[in-house]
C-alpha cells in the first residue's frame, strides 16, 4: 500500500507534469502551425468578427492606446484644441485623409470603406470617449490590422495636434460648417473672386473660371480638389491664419517646395500625399499659378513697441554676438530664386516654422541646411518677434 | 630630400618654433628653457654618475658622517637651492613676459571663436577700428597691445616664436603684450582645446618693417574694389544673391554681416578657413562647397548645391579680393 502511493507520488512529480503540459504545448503550436498552412484561418473581410473577438480586439485597442498615450503624449503648452486656427488646418485634410473612410457631417463613408473589418467607425459619437492625448496618440500612430494609418509625417506633431483639435468640434458639427471648414467651397466658380484674381485679365473662353482654364499645364483640377481648399485660390491661405500664404512667393522656391514635400525632404502629413501625386509638370504649374498671384496685405502692425524693435532687429541685423545672421540678406525680392519671401507672412506659420528649423524638424530645398544652421540659435522671444514683424511687413516689389 | 614646395600650409603658416624666437618675451623664455635644459642634463649626469660608481665601484664602507652629508646635500639641499633659483628666475622674468602696457604699442582687439580670429586694428588716428580675421601683421621693433576675448569657449592665443600662451576666457579680457624682434612670418595657433576643429584654428603673423607695416594697415582699412573682370563681377553677384553678406562683410558693398569673418581683403591672406587650407582659387570652392568635410562642424553652412559655374565665379571674386 505505502509502496502503490509513493509510486503514485512519483508518477505525478513536477517533472512529470511539466513534462505533459511542455508536450501539449508543442502540439498545439504545431496544430495551429497546420492549421494556418492549410490555408483554414478565416481571413475574409465579409464575415467580420465573432462578437467575442470583436470585443477582445477592441478591448485590447483601447487599453493599449490608453497605455501608451499616458506613458509617451504630452501636450504642448501652446496647444490649444479649443483654438478655431487649429480645427481649421486640420478640417481640408480631414475631407481628403479622412472621410472616405470615416465620413463627415452629410457626407456618408464610402461603400468600399464599409466592406472593411473592422467597418471604420463614424467617429462623431466616438470623439468624446477619448481624451485628447489618446486621439493625438492614435493619428499620430495608426492602429494595426485596422487599416488605420499612422501619420505619414513622424515629425509633425504639430498637425497631429491640429487634426485633434479638429476631432474635438467634429460631434454635432453641421454639414454647411463642415464643408466651409473643409474649404469644399473654396474652388466654386465665383465671379467676384474671378474678378479680384485677374483685374483688367483676358476673360476666359467661354466666360470659365480662371482655374478653370488652367488646363495646359493641366492643373485645374488639382487645385480645386487640394491647393485651394486650404491655400485659396487667391493664395492668401483663406485669411485665417490657419494656412500659409503663397500669392507672389518666387516660383522656383514653390516649386522646390513642392519637390522637397513629394520627396519627404519637408515632412507634411498635409502637403506629402498631395504632392506625392504630382507629376513636374503639374508642379512647375502650380508654381507658376501661386507665384503669379498679386501678394496681400500685411498683417497688423506689431503693439509692443520692445518686440517690434527686437523683430526689426533681429530680421534687418541679426544676433551677431550669437552667431544669428539677418533674415533680410536672403529673404528678399533680390535673392536668389531659392529663397523664399516672407513679408507678409502668417505671423503662426513663420512662428511655426522658426521653432521647427531651430529644433531640427525642418526640412526643405536642397537650401535648407542654411536655414537650419542660421535658425539654431534663435530664443523663443526673438522667434515670436521677428515672425510678427515680419507678418506686419507689406509684400516686397518683385524684380 | 627635396624641401617641401612653399605652398604647404606649414610655410604658409610660418615658423612656429619657440627654440628660434623673434620676440622679446619669447627670447627670455627661450633662454630660461635653454639653462634648464643644460642644467637638467647636468644634474643626470651627476646622478647617472653616481648610479654607475654604486653599481659598479661598491661596496666598501664609507664615512657615515659623509654619506649623511650626500644624502641630505644632494637630497634635499641642492634640489631646494636649484628650484628656488628656477622660481626666483621665473619671478623675476614676469614682468618682462608680462610688461606693463607699453606706451605708442599697436593696439589690437583679437576674439578667439570656433574656430577662427577675429581681430579690430584700434585707430591710431582717430579714424575707426580696422577689421581682420585670421592673420595679423605687426611692425618689427614696436610692441603690440593684444587685448584677448572669447564669445564661446575658452581659447588659448599662443604664437610660439613671439610670446608665451595667454587663455582666452568668455566674459573677461586678458592681455599679451607682444614685442617682435625680427621680420617673417609665424605661426599662431589656439592652444587650449576648444571643440571638433580647435587643431584647425591656426593664424600666421606678419612681422614687417614699419613702412610696409603701415602700407599693410592702410591696405586692410580701405574697402574692397569692384571686381575686374566679368567672371568675377558674377561672382559679386553670387555673394549677395545667395545671401553671404548675412554672415561676412566686404566693406565698400552691402555685405556688413558681423557673423563670420571679414572677408575684404580675404584674397591677400595666406591660407583659408585659419590656417585649414592655402588661399587658391580652388580652395574656395572647396571650402564653400564642402565645409565640413574641411572643418567639422564649422558654423558655416556647405553651399555645395551652387551650380559650378557659380561657385568658380564666387571663388573668382572672393580670391580677387586682395
Amino acid at each position: 500500500m505505502k509502496r502503490r502511493a509513493r509510486t503514485l507520488l512519483r508518477r505525478l512529480s513536477w517533472r512529470r507534469r511539466l513534462g505533459t503540459i511542455g508536450a501539449f504545448l508543442a502540439l498545439a503550436a504545431i496544430g495551429g502551425f497546420v492549421y494556418a498552412w492549410a490555408g483554414l484561418a478565416p481571413i475574409s473581410a465579409r464575415s467580420g468578427h465573432w462578437s467575442a473577438t470583436a470585443w477582445f480586439l477592441h478591448f485590447a485597442m483601447r487599453q493599449g492606446v490608453e497605455t501608451r498615450a499616458a506613458v509617451s503624449v504630452a501636450k504642448p503648452e501652446d496647444v490649444d484644441v479649443a483654438d478655431p486656427a487649429l480645427a481649421l488646418r486640420g478640417a481640408p485634410h480631414f475631407a481628403g485623409g479622412c472621410a472616405p473612410c470615416h465620413g463627415a457631417p452629410g457626407q456618408a463613408r464610402s461603400a468600399i470603406a464599409r466592406a472593411m473589418t473592422p467597418q471604420p467607425p463614424r467617429l462623431e459619437s466616438r470623439i468624446p470617449d477619448w481624451s485628447d492625448e489618446e486621439l493625438f496618440w492614435i493619428v499620430q500612430n495608426g492602429i494595426k490590422f485596422s487599416a488605420m494609418p499612422a501619420w505619414p509625417a513622424e515629425h509633425r506633431e504639430d498637425e497631429v495636434w491640429s487634426m485633434v483639435a479638429f476631432l474635438r468640434r467634429l460631434p454635432g458639427m453641421t454639414p454647411a460648417e463642415w464643408s466651409r471648414l473643409a474649404g469644399l467651397e473654396e474652388a466654386a466658380p465665383a465671379p467676384v473672386r474671378e474678378a479680384a484674381l485677374a483685374p483688367g485679365g483676358p476673360e476666359a473662353p467661354g466666360g470659365g473660371t480662371r482655374l478653370r482654364r488652367l488646363v495646359d499645364p493641366p492643373i485645374g483640377e488639382i487645385l480645386a480638389e487640394s491647393c485651394v481648399r486650404c491655400h485659396g485660390a487667391d493664395g492668401l491661405g483663406r485669411g485665417e491664419g490657419a494656412f500659409p500664404k503663397l500669392a507672389g512667393q518666387k516660383e522656383a522656391y514653390l516649386h522646390a517646395s513642392l519637390r522637397a514635400y513629394a520627396r519627404d525632404a519637408r515632412q507634411s502629413g498635409f502637403m506629402r500625399p498631395v504632392a506625392v501625386g504630382l507629376t513636374d509638370a503639374q508642379m512647375r504649374g502650380l508654381a507658376e499659378y501661386y507665384a503669379g498671384l498679386p501678394a496681400g496685405p500685411a498683417g497688423a502692425p506689431v503693439s509692443d513697441a520692445g518686440a517690434r524693435a527686437l523683430g526689426e532687429r533681429v530680421a534687418t541685423i541679426g544676433v551677431p554676438e550669437r552667431g544669428v545672421p539677418a533674415c533680410a540678406s536672403c529673404h528678399g525680392p533680390e535673392t536668389s530664386p531659392w529663397y523664399p519671401l516672407i513679408s507678409g507672412q502668417d505671423e503662426r506659420y513663420l512662428a511655426l516654422q522658426l521653432e521647427a528649423w531651430r529644433d531640427g524638424d525642418r526640412g526643405g530645398t536642397v537650401f535648407a541646411q542654411v536655414m537650419r544652421m542660421a535658425a539654431e540659435r534663435l530664443t523663443d522671444a526673438e522667434i515670436a518677434a521677428v515672425s510678427a514683424w515680419y507678418a506686419a511687413q507689406g509684400a516686397p516689389m518683385r524684380r | 630630400m627635396a624641401a617641401p614646395p612653399d605652398d604647404t600650409l606649414a610655410a604658409l603658416l610660418g615658423e612656429s618654433s619657440v627654440l628660434a624666437p623673434a620676440g622679446r618675451s619669447a627670447a627670455a623664455i627661450a633662454e630660461l628653457s635653454w639653462w634648464l635644459f643644460g642644467g637638467a642634463t647636468l644634474i643626470w649626469l651627476v646622478v647617472i654618475g653616481l648610479s654607475i660608481y654604486a653599481a659598479y665601484f661598491g661596496p666598501r664602507a664609507h664615512d657615515e658622517a659623509k654619506v649623511r652629508l650626500l644624502v641630505v646635500g644632494g637630497g634635499a639641499v641642492i634640489p631646494t637651492l636649484v628650484l628656488a633659483g628656477v622660481l626666483a628666475w621665473g619671478l623675476w622674468l614676469m614682468p618682462q613676459v608680462k610688461p606693463p602696457l607699453p606706451q605708442g604699442a599697436v593696439e589690437i582687439e583679437v576674439e578667439g571663436l570656433q574656430w577662427w580670429w577675429r581681430a579690430r586694428y584700434r585707430a591710431e588716428t582717430g579714424e575707426t577700428a580696422v577689421p581682420v580675421a585670421n592673420e595679423l601683421a605687426l611692425p618689427v621693433g614696436r610692441p603690440a597691445v593684444l587685448r584677448l576675448t572669447s564669445p564661446d569657449v575658452i581659447h588659448s592665443f599662443w604664437v610660439p616664436a613671439l610670446a608665451g600662451k595667454m587663455d582666452m576666457i568668455p566674459g573677461r579680457e586678458t592681455v599679451i603684450v607682444l614685442e617682435p624682434t625680427r621680420t617673417g612670418v609665424f605661426r599662431g595657433a589656439c592652444a587650449e582645446y576648444c571643440g571638433a576643429s580647435h587643431a584647425l584654428m591656426s593664424f600666421a603673423v606678419l612681422v614687417m618693417e614699419p613702412a610696409a607695416w603701415e602700407a599693410w594697415l592702410a591696405r586692410q582699412a580701405a574697402p574692397a574694389e569692384p571686381p575686374a573682370s566679368a567672371a568675377a563681377q558674377r561672382g559679386m553677384a553670387v555673394f549677395t544673391e545667395y545671401g553671404c553678406g548675412a554672415c561676412h562683410a566686404i566693406r565698400g558693398t552691402e555685405a556688413d554681416g558681423d557673423v563670420g569673418p571679414d572677408l575684404t581683403h580675404v584674397g591677400s591672406r595666406r591660407t583659408l578657413a585659419a590656417g585649414a587650407l592655402p588661399n587658391t582659387p580652388d580652395d574656395y570652392v572647396r571650402w564653400i562647397s564642402d565645409v565640413h568635410e574641411v572643418k567639422p562642424d564649422a558654423n558655416m553652412p556647405p553651399f555645395g548645391m551652387l551650380p559650378e559655374g557659380d561657385l568658380a565665379a564666387l571663388a573668382l571674386y572672393l580670391d580677387g579680393l586682395t
